[in-house]
């Protein structure tokens, strides 16, 4: 009998031209979506892995230069797309793609997509995960607002009714068949961005992508399932299709539109962002306190030169065995340095609270919880562009202090001329980055996973029991 | 005409008794007034973050001060001290906020080359950019054509479904006016709305009243209009209430995210800007490669660019801040072309979406509204232009003191050029915003006008 009456929905719903003509315009949009998504995202890695080849070749073909003008002449991150993310853009066209890596500055990341383009880009990106997230829900409540109501409204449910099934099962029967349904929209989609996903691998398995698009399907998988059950459910509750369809594309409008702006709104009102002028400035008084590493008169540079003088025992700079240039340079980048990376972990906590809003929003609106995993699971997250920052500071951390202690070493005290080939900078190692893995990605979505879970659990369990109390009449 | 008041009356008795119509409407007007306190509160913020860069701008010139004592080498001050180059927002910017959030509102500038500074972002939350902003213009923009589309989905259907329309139309009065009636029932109740939160906003922004009221007005008038339209032509269709509110919302979203995310994949494709990162990485080469030059080379091309110093006194010894300065400039100078041609694009950009955007009326009316309350993308690119003006101030204020070699003394520092910059509406795409908003309003009027007419009333 479940079976039958799923085999029905399938099969009646496949002959509805309106619903037909419907799902043919969302997997047309899906495709086109995967496709325009690999090519802006081909583009946008092709640009930047040349860009980052080419400064790679400048820094190790670099002419002679004095080290602490090869600090100064530094070098870019630029931020490779993580590999899912065609399909999930998340964040990216928001973020820099670019950063400025130096010796005692941090720069920002400048040149996103967002900035190069007119306002048409905050009317939202055609992605795959935006058909995934909005317009497949849509198609749902298309498809079952009037999976009771109907019945109810010519009166066949009474007949279906008397034929001893129950409400219950009825209503699994019907999610099983809508389900089916949206199995099949969605499919051909999957099947694409699969076979590009594999051609992009030259055919070989990455584990680690591969565990991603696994948790994309199964995220994508529960949240239209959850969709279908409140859908069938709303239907259950209505007498008429009418209030049934109002209801279910009223919650879709809160859900999808006006909750997940309010919420990141509100975020930015309670907790104040500080302009990056302030906290440059805020660093810049901090570390005058400290150790300038251009000035050497400084009482804590004076303090270091008394503890080398012990070291070595000897009395002045020009006896160190070390270049104290070098070595105070070090010490002023390490302090400066410490100073950034806490007003650093301060803005990001900042833009971490703000966040949080819309993550516990979640549990009250499905779309935001598989908005936020979508974006973790694709790499176009907050995380990813948070981690991809870090590593070029440590970067460029490293390469300013290593190219102090080639100074401190290599080169006399107070020696502004010498200059070193570039076999030298050839010795350096180019920046490169990787995406971190799948289980680092989950871990900073533990509340959305909760959220989405709880939601499934939910509409089950809460289905269930409002299935059961509505009376037929 | 008598009959169209009766029907008005009691259009406004039903209102009244139902519910979920005064829920709706009392929700558009919440919503109104919170994207008008956030608009402002968000442009409050941004002005209260001015104020604040000027007490670090002060901050830093009390640095220097206190590092060089005496008198100072202008180099010296050119390397360490920085001004800030402001675009202040308009006083309508609280109401469409548009790209300033996304742009930086402020530039920190330094005498060195321009263009490895001039594209620095400030602290923003991607993830909030992204969410967008709960703005008035976002209310009127996406969340009063779906209260028109809530109080006018069923507008025909629901007589029908109820079973009333047989009754109305044994009355000797015909379907458009029954029709026209509920609508213009409905246009006064959202236009009250609509001029109620304008003037609230208006008056909260304490914006400067000028032409642009007008044109405000007029734009959310017609915004919603046009939906009213749209709404009366698929009343036309004379299809039942499911059906409509379908088809209502599909327009909807079509209009409103899918045709501008495709618009906005046409445009990159279209128009793209791929000088950034190349910019970027030869203004490096160059401004480094300076240091390697002999620096009679560096100086000669100087001197091409500004004849006025070249009978200063030569250039000797190992490091001077004229040589260091002179090269910082011949960067900008190497890349000169490459940055207009970015800023050139961006701007093609922009006028190539404005060309479009007559394939969606949100666009359309958004467009309009940045554009008067200049938080566009032209609006910010003009800040970028007259920052180059000002840091062409900054160089022109240090350069005598470099070649003629005067001291730069403590009491020089309140001659320093300062910046500030408000762009200015751009009426032109304003106005043209508003003849395209007209002519669609027009458009599906007529087009309503002629299914009615062509099919006739059918009461089942």
């Amino acid at each position: 009998m479940v079976r039958d009456i799923a085999k029905k929905e399938f099969l009646s719903t496949l002959r509805d031209s309106r619903f037909i003509a419907l799902s043919i315009l969302v997997l047309l949009l899906l495709l086109a979506a995967t496709l325009v998504g690999l090519y802006s995202y081909q583009k946008q890695q092709e640009e930047r892995e040349v860009a980052q080849q080419t400064v790679n070749d400048q820094f190790a073909n670099s002419t002679e230069r004095h080290p602490h003008r090869m600090a100064h002449y530094g070098s870019y991150a630029f931020r490779p797309r993580s590999p899912l993310s065609f399909l999930d853009f998340g964040l990216d066209s928001y973020t820099g793609s670019s950063v400025y890596m130096e010796a005692h500055r941090q720069n920002s990341a400048n040149f996103s997509q967002a900035q190069q383009s007119s306002s048409l880009i905050r009317f939202g990106e055609m992605t795959v995960a935006f058909v995934l997230q909005m317009l497949i829900p849509l198609l749902i409540i298309f498809l079952c607002f009037g999976a009771f109501t109907q019945e109810k409204e010519t009166g066949t449910l009474k007949l279906l009714l008397s034929q001893g099934i129950s409400m219950r099962k009825l209503a699994w029967a019907k999610i099983k068949g809508y389900s089916k349904i949206v199995a099949l929209v969605v499919a051909p989609a999957l099947i694409l961005v699969s076979v590009i996903l594999f051609a992009q691998g030259n055919f070989e398995v990455n584990g680690d992508i591969l565990l991603r698009f696994f948790l994309f399907i199964l995220t994508y998988l529960f949240y239209f399932f959850i969709f279908i059950v409140i859908s069938v459910v709303v239907s259950a509750l209505n007498e008429r299709s009418s209030t049934s369809l109002v209801t279910l594309l009223g919650t879709w409008i809160l859900c999808c539109i006006i909750i997940p702006k309010a919420s990141a709104n509100l975020g930015s009102n309670l907790y104040t962002t500080p302009t990056k002028a302030e906290m440059d400035a805020e660093v810049h008084q901090e570390v005058a306190k400290g150790i300038d590493g251009h000035n050497s008169k400084d009482e804590r540079a004076e303090t270091l030169k008394q503890e080398l003088f012990k070291q070595y025992g000897v009395n002045s700079l020009e006896e160190l065995p070390v270049n104290f240039d070098g070595i105070v340079m070090a010490a002023g980048e390490k302090h400066s340095s410490k100073v950034y990376e806490e007003h650093f972990d301060e803005l990001t906590e900042t833009f971490e609270n703000q966040n949080r809003i819309s993550e516990y929003a979640g549990f009250f609106n499905p779309y935001l919880a598989v908005r936020n995993l979508s974006m973790g699971i694709s790499g176009s997250d907050f995380n990813h562009y948070i981690h991809f920052l870090k590593e070029a500071e440590e970067y460029r951390y490293n390469q300013s202090q290593k190219l102090n202690y080639i100074q401190a070493t290599q080169l006399g005290y107070g020696d502004k001329e010498t200059r070193l080939s570039s076999d030298t900078w050839k010795e350096f190692q180019a920046f490169s980055y990787e995406t971190p893995p799948a289980r680092w990605a989950l871990q900073n979505h533990l509340v959305s996973i909760a959220a989405l879970f709880v939601w499934l659990i939910a509409v089950i369990v809460i289905g269930n029991k409002l299935i059961d109390k509505t009376k037929v009449a | 005409m008598n009959q169209f008041s009766t029907l008005l009356k009691y259009e406004w008795l039903n209102f009244k008794a139902d519910k979920g119509l005064l829920i709706l409407t009392s929700l558009a007007l919440l919503a109104g007034l919170y994207g008008i306190y956030y608009g402002t509160s968000e442009i409050e913020r941004q002005q209260e973050n001015i104020a604040q860069l000027e007490i670090i701008a002060q901050e830093n010139i009390e640095e220097m001060k206190d590092k060089y004592p005496g008198d100072a080498d202008a180099g010296d001050l050119g390397y360490y001290h920085y001004t800030f180059a402001i675009n202040e927002p308009d006083s309508w910017a609280g109401l469409s906020l548009g790209q300033r959030d996304l742009n930086p509102y402020y530039l920190k500038l330094r005498l060195l080359n321009l263009q490895s500074q001039i594209y620095d972002t400030d602290n923003i939350n991607p993830l909030k950019i992204l969410s967008g902003n709960f703005d008035l213009a976002f209310v009127f923009v996406y969340l009063f054509p779906l209260l028109i589309i809530g109080l006018c989905f069923n507008i025909l259907s629901i007589e029908k479904e109820q079973g009333t329309l047989p009754l109305l139309l044994s009355q000797p009065i015909g379907l458009p006016i029954i029709v026209g009636a509920k609508l213009v029932f409905r246009i006064i109740i959202v236009f009250t709305l609509a001029l109620f939160l304008s003037i609230v906003a208006m008056w909260w922004a304490q914006v400067v009243p000028d032409i642009r009221i007008v044109i405000w007005i007029a734009a959310i008038c017609m915004n919603c209009l046009f939906w009213f339209g749209v709404t009366f032509l698929v009343a036309a269709l004379q299809k039942n209430s499911a059906f409509n509110s379908v088809v209502l919302l599909g327009i909807w979203l079509g209009l409103t995210i899918i045709i501008p995310s495709l618009l906005n994949i046409y445009v990159a494709v279209k128009q793209p800007v791929p000088q950034a990162l190349d910019l970027t990485i030869k203004q490096r080469e160059e401004v480094h490669g300076g240091w390697d030059k002999p620096k009679k080379e560096t100086m000669e091309r100087f001197f091409i660019h500004h004849p006025e110093w070249q009978h200063t006194a030569p250039i000797e010894g190992r490091f001077d801040w004229r040589w260091y300065y002179a090269f910082q400039h011949l960067g900008d100078v190497a890349v000169e072309d490459l940055a207009i041609d970015y800023q050139e694009s961006l701007r093609k950009r922009h006028k190539l979406a404005n060309q479009l955007d007559f394939l969606s009326i949100p666009v359309n009316v958004q467009t309009t509204l940045n554009a008067i309350a200049a938080s566009d993308l032209p609006s910010h690119l003009n800040f970028i232009r007259s920052a180059t003006q000002h840091h062409d101030a900054i160089r022109a204020f240090y350069y005598p003191f470099l070649f003629n070699q005067i001291p730069f003394t403590h009491a020089e520092y309140q001659d320093e050029p300062e910046h500030s910059f408000m762009s200015t509406p751009d009426f032109t795409t304003a106005n043209k915003g508003l003849v395209k908003l007209f002519i669609s309003t027009l458009l599906v009027f007529i087009a309503g006008f002629l299914i009615f007419k062509l099919k006739g009333a059918s009461v089942k």
